[in-house]
């Protein structure tokens, strides 16, 4: 067996092992609590996947990842707020989130279009499909245009993360801004469940964690493939040698603009199922932090392995939520998260990938040097 | 209106004293230092300590901030960011985590709340800085009302851009920056250390971020998370004004406080933060290396 073949066959035996724990997982673990948390956690490893994509794979370090997580989150949490019992209870034909009563002025109509100002934003998304779908759309949009502005003029590296950063910012002030519409720092909280063709997806049952996890493993196997297709290996030369890719004839722009669109359309994707699982929607979610926490997730995991960012997002997470309600480390686990962070930029800059692609290699050139003697003890015999 | 503009002016004039430690860091060495304010943090509870423990007052703080917060660069260089030069990326990732320390390190004072010792000062808590009342009675001038805190954080500002100007344009070890700045390698082919430049600098960014820290705690809440939002501001500063450009900085920041501080009048505090951010994207779609740089490097 060559080393190559003994990597390939890591590497599909890693996303195996993978697709067969997430899926398997509810066999095992009877807790909906635990299985509801790691479903957000999943969905953390989907960030880690786009991630992964467009910083390991396009070399675009977006540091406003969060907008389009964001953004996702909002449409469908739009669309379940006016499924809520709270917004169908307020003695009008249409539901009106609560949070509109409060904030409207003595003598407003009790009616969705024009309760507040802008209330009739709301309207289409009435419809539970139209917010599913603007999930999406949104995202998608608002990443072409500003890609398209980006990579057309060419700014590129720390000026991109620059540029995203400052409109993550700039959404989340706006968000908070028009509190009336969108309860401000509150965010949207007292949704309605996720119906399908009349089965409510409760976040605490086995399906809702299905829901994520098959979309998790369809996402991570979709961006695998996506990767190795001519349009991803010509994206890995722009990532290499932009100047290069672009004497050779390649519209170098149009590859960058292509993957960062995917990368926002999985974000966008991983807010709209974050919300169906945590059920609520927050500005906190376009928050510096959160953008920068996912980029380190992918940095533990390994910034250009897809698989290893998302197990880096979901290790972490794990970790995280275990050791702050362990007593004894309750307070010190941010700390110790810190220095973790710290030592792995230093000593691992390729991750938990990295470590395994180096143990794989040790196993590998042992194994080659094992055969060598085999067939050399082998020869005299013959 | 002046006092709009001398509003904007004061804001301009923290949003420098920030930036310009980020600007020197930045320009000279290729780091983004997410740590940066975190150190500002760490100059805000000097000013606090101080006054509790050694009864010094904010004047005193000043240079006490400023020597703590350099010798924490010093160190934070030392140990972290010499082994990640050429990385820019990287310096990102690395200093975030040193931030998180940082601001843990605060919260759980330095570790003893785990022995149960609760040091005064210290901790998850708020805390203020007593300014003396010499800087807060208003004065007059002209008949209009000037808030003498404000004036007194515009002065210092304006004497430690003088002091940043002369060390880099006067003096050898400035020469000495720039030519880093310019070509590090050419620059130690020149036979400059430029190891020990780049510490120095480094100590001196920070210590900027120190005092930046303790003018900032007379008139806001200190608190752990108090500089996690500022290091993006100077950040966003250093960018449009171009990296490595000292007038760049503070024609950057001058633009940025008084956008902030005529829109806050006009809308309100977070629009005039989002158009501020709407600025600097359109200006860095326009002109990527800044208003005002250099090519090169």
């Amino acid at each position: 067996m060559t080393g190559n073949t003994l990597f390939k066959l890591g590497d599909w035996g890693i996303y195996a092992l993978f697709i067969v724990t997430v899926l398997g997982l509810p066999l095992v673990m009877d807790d909906v609590f635990w299985l509801n948390r790691i479903s957000k956690y999943l969905v953390y490893g989907m960030l880690g996947i786009a991630i992964a994509l467009s910083w390991g794979y396009a070399g675009i370090l977006n540091l406003g990842q969060g907008l389009f997580f964001g953004l996702g989150a909002y449409m469908v949490a739009m669309s379940l707020k006016l499924q809520s019992y709270t917004s169908t209870q307020q003695g009008s034909d249409m539901p009106v989130p609560d949070f509109m009563l409060w904030n409207a002025e003595p003598g407003a109509p009790t009616e969705l279009c024009c309760i507040v100002q802008g209330s009739w934003l709301w309207l289409p998304f009435q419809s539970q499909w139209f917010g599913m779908a603007m999930a999406i759309v949104l995202p998608v949009l608002i990443a072409l245009v500003l890609s398209s502005a980006i990579f057309r003029l060419r700014v590129s590296g720390v000026y991109v993360a620059i540029i995203t950063l400052a409109l993550v910012l700039l959404v989340r002030l706006l968000i908070i801004d028009a509190q009336p519409i969108t309860n401000g720092f509150n965010g949207l909280t007292d949704l309605g469940w996720l119906t399908v063709a009349g089965i409510e997806f409760d976040p605490y049952m086995v399906s809702t964690y299905y829901v994520v996890a098959v979309s998790t493993c369809v996402v991570l196997l979709l961006t695998r493939w996506l990767v190795s297709t001519r349009a991803g290996l010509i994206l890995q030369s722009t990532r290499d040698d932009p100047n290069r890719s672009r004497y050779l004839g390649y519209d170098v722009a149009a590859y960058q603009v292509f993957f960062f669109t995917v990368s926002a359309g999985i974000a966008g994707f991983a807010g709209m199922l974050y919300v169906i699982a945590a059920e609520f929607a927050s500005p906190s979610f376009l928050d510096i932090t959160f953008s920068i926490s996912m980029v380190v997730w992918a940095a533990v995991g390994g910034r250009s392995s897809l698989i290893g960012a998302a197990i880096g997002a979901i290790l972490i997470n794990t970790i995280e939520a275990t050791a702050s309600e362990t007593e004894m480390f309750q307070e010190a686990w941010k700390l110790i998260i810190g220095v973790i962070f710290v030592l792995v930029v230093l000593y691992m800059p390729r991750g938990l990938a990295g470590l395994a692609q180096d143990l794989l290699g040790r196993i590998s050139s042992a194994r080659g040097s094992g055969d060598k003697q085999a067939a050399r003890s082998g020869a005299p015999a013959e | 209106m002046t006092e709009t503009l001398f509003i904007g002016l004061s804001l301009s004039s923290i949003l420098l004293l920030i930036a310009l430690g980020l600007s020197i860091t930045y320009g000279a060495m290729g780091v983004i230092n997410m740590a940066h304010g975190e150190l500002v943090m760490i100059g805000a509870y000097t000013g606090v300590l101080s006054g509790i423990y050694l009864n010094l007052n904010l004047l005193f703080a000043l240079p006490l901030a400023f020597m703590v917060s350099a010798l924490l660069g010093l160190a934070l260089e030392r140990l972290v960011i010499r082994r990640l030069y050429g990385r820019i990326i990287d310096t990102l990732l690395a200093t975030w985590g040193v931030a998180i320390v940082l601001q843990q390190l605060i919260r759980l004072e330095f570790g003893l709340s785990f022995f149960g010792i609760h040091v005064d000062g210290l901790g998850p808590g708020l805390q203020s800085m007593d300014v003396p009342s010499f800087l807060t009675q208003p004065f007059e001038i002209a008949g209009v009302p000037i808030q003498t805190y404000r004036s007194f954080i515009i002065l210092v500002t304006l004497l430690l851009t003088l002091l940043t100007w002369f060390l880099m344009y006067r003096t050898s070890m400035g020469v000495q920056v720039r030519a880093i700045m310019r070509n590090p390698q050419i620059a130690a082919a020149c036979g400059i250390d430029v190891r020990r430049v780049s510490a120095f600098t480094f100590a001196y960014g920070s210590g900027l971020a120190g005092v930046a820290g303790v003018l900032l705690a007379g008139f806001k809440t200190v608190m752990p998370e108090m500089g996690a939002s500022t290091v993006v501001d100077g950040f966003l500063v250093v960018v449009v004004g171009g990296v490595g450009s000292l007038l760049g900085t503070v024609l950057a920041s001058a633009m940025l406080g008084q956008i902030n501080g005529v829109f806050a009048i006009l809308t309100n505090d977070i629009l005039a933060r989002a158009i501020v951010f709407g600025v600097v994207i359109a200006i860095i779609l326009w002109r990527p290396r800044g208003l005002f740089s250099f090519r090169s490097r």
